[in-house]
C-alpha cells in the first residue's frame, strides 16, 4: 500500500485503534509515512494523545480525611 | 510482606493485614471510581462500598487474578449500578464510525492553546465530555488508557472480549477528542 493511497479517515481510525502501538505492517508504515505528509493528521494524532495525557494526569487526589473516613467505615481504626 | 500472606492472614481476621491491604488499593480505588463517575462524594461512597464487598468476600478470592484485578471488578459493579440511576438518554453510545472520523474532525488542534490541567475551563471541559460518554465505553476508556492496563486485563475486569475492548477504546478515544474540540471551538 502506498502512503498516497491512504485516506486520511483511515488514518484518523488507524491513531485511534493503534496509538503507541509500534506495529510493523505495510499498512502501517504508509499511515505512517501519510502522517508525515499530512498536517490535519499529525495534528489529529497530537490531539488524541493529549487527551489521553490529560485524563490521565487529572487525579482527584487523596486525604487523610478520606483514608480515616474509610478506616472507621471499615472498623479497622 | 507480600501481598499473598496478607491476603491470607485477612482472611483469618487479623485486622492489621486488612488495613494494610486497604492502604495498598485505596488511593487507586478512589481515582479510578473519580474518574468513571467524575464527583468526589460519589467516588467516596463507591470506594468505601468496595472495600465493605472485599471484606465481606475476601474468603472467596482464590487468588487466581491479582487482588487489585479482583478490586477493579467490584469497582466497575458498582460504578455501574451508580449510573443505572440516571437516564439512558443522558449518554452517547459512539457507534457510529462514519461520524466519529468524519472529515470535519479532523481540524485543525493547534487552535487549542496549550492548555494545563490547572486551567479550571479544561477540567470542566474533560468532566462534561467524559459525563457524555456511555459507562461502558467510559470504563474501558479509563482502565485501558488512564490506569494503563492492558487490554487483556481490561478484557477480564470488564467481562468483554478482547475485540469488544479494542473497539469500545478506540470510539471512546476519538468520541472524547472530539467532544473536546468542539468544546474549545465555543
Amino acid at each position: 500500500m502506498k502512503f498516497e493511497d491512504v485516506k486520511c479517515k483511515d488514518v484518523m481510525i488507524h491513531i485511534c485503534e493503534n496509538l503507541k502501538e509500534d506495529l510493523d505492517s505495510e499498512k502501517c508504515r504508509a499511515i505512517k509515512e501519510h502522517i508525515e505528509h499530512c498536517t490535519s493528521c499529525a495534528d489529529y494524532c497530537t490531539s488524541v494523545e493529549s487527551t489521553i495525557s490529560w485524563y490521565r494526569e487529572y487525579d482527584p487526589g487523596f486525604t487523610d480525611d478520606m483514608h480515616q473516613n474509610l478506616l472507621k467505615k471499615l472498623n479497622l481504626e | 510482606m507480600s501481598e499473598e500472606k496478607l491476603i491470607h492472614l485477612a482472611k483469618e481476621g487479623d485486622k492489621d493485614a486488612l488495613r494494610e491491604l486497604v492502604k495498598q488499593h485505596e488511593k487507586t480505588l478512589y481515582s479510578f471510581a473519580f474518574k468513571i463517575c467524575r464527583n468526589k462524594d460519589k467516588a467516596e461512597d463507591i470506594m468505601q462500598e468496595t472495600f465493605l464487598s472485599m471484606i465481606k468476600s475476601l474468603k472467596n478470592f482464590d487468588g487466581n487474578s491479582k487482588l487489585s484485578t479482583w478490586l477493579y471488578r467490584i469497582t466497575v459493579n458498582h460504578c455501574l449500578m451508580s449510573a443505572r440511576s440516571k437516564k439512558k438518554e443522558l449518554f452517547v453510545e459512539p457507534n457510529d464510525d462514519d461520524e466519529l472520523f468524519a472529515e470535519k474532525h479532523a481540524a485543525d488542534w493547534s487552535t487549542i492553546p496549550n492548555q494545563s490541567l490547572e486551567n479550571k475551563e479544561l477540567r470542566e471541559i474533560l468532566d462534561q465530555s467524559i459525563n457524555k460518554l456511555a459507562p461502558d465505553y467510559r470504563i474501558v476508556f479509563t482502565l485501558r488508557d488512564v490506569q494503563q492496563l492492558s487490554t487483556e486485563e481490561t478484557a477480564g475486569i470488564t467481562g468483554l472480549s478482547v475485540a469488544a475492548v479494542k473497539s469500545r477504546l478506540h470510539r471512546a478515544r476519538a468520541f472524547l477528542r472530539n467532544e473536546i474540540s468542539e468544546a474549545f471551538k465555543k
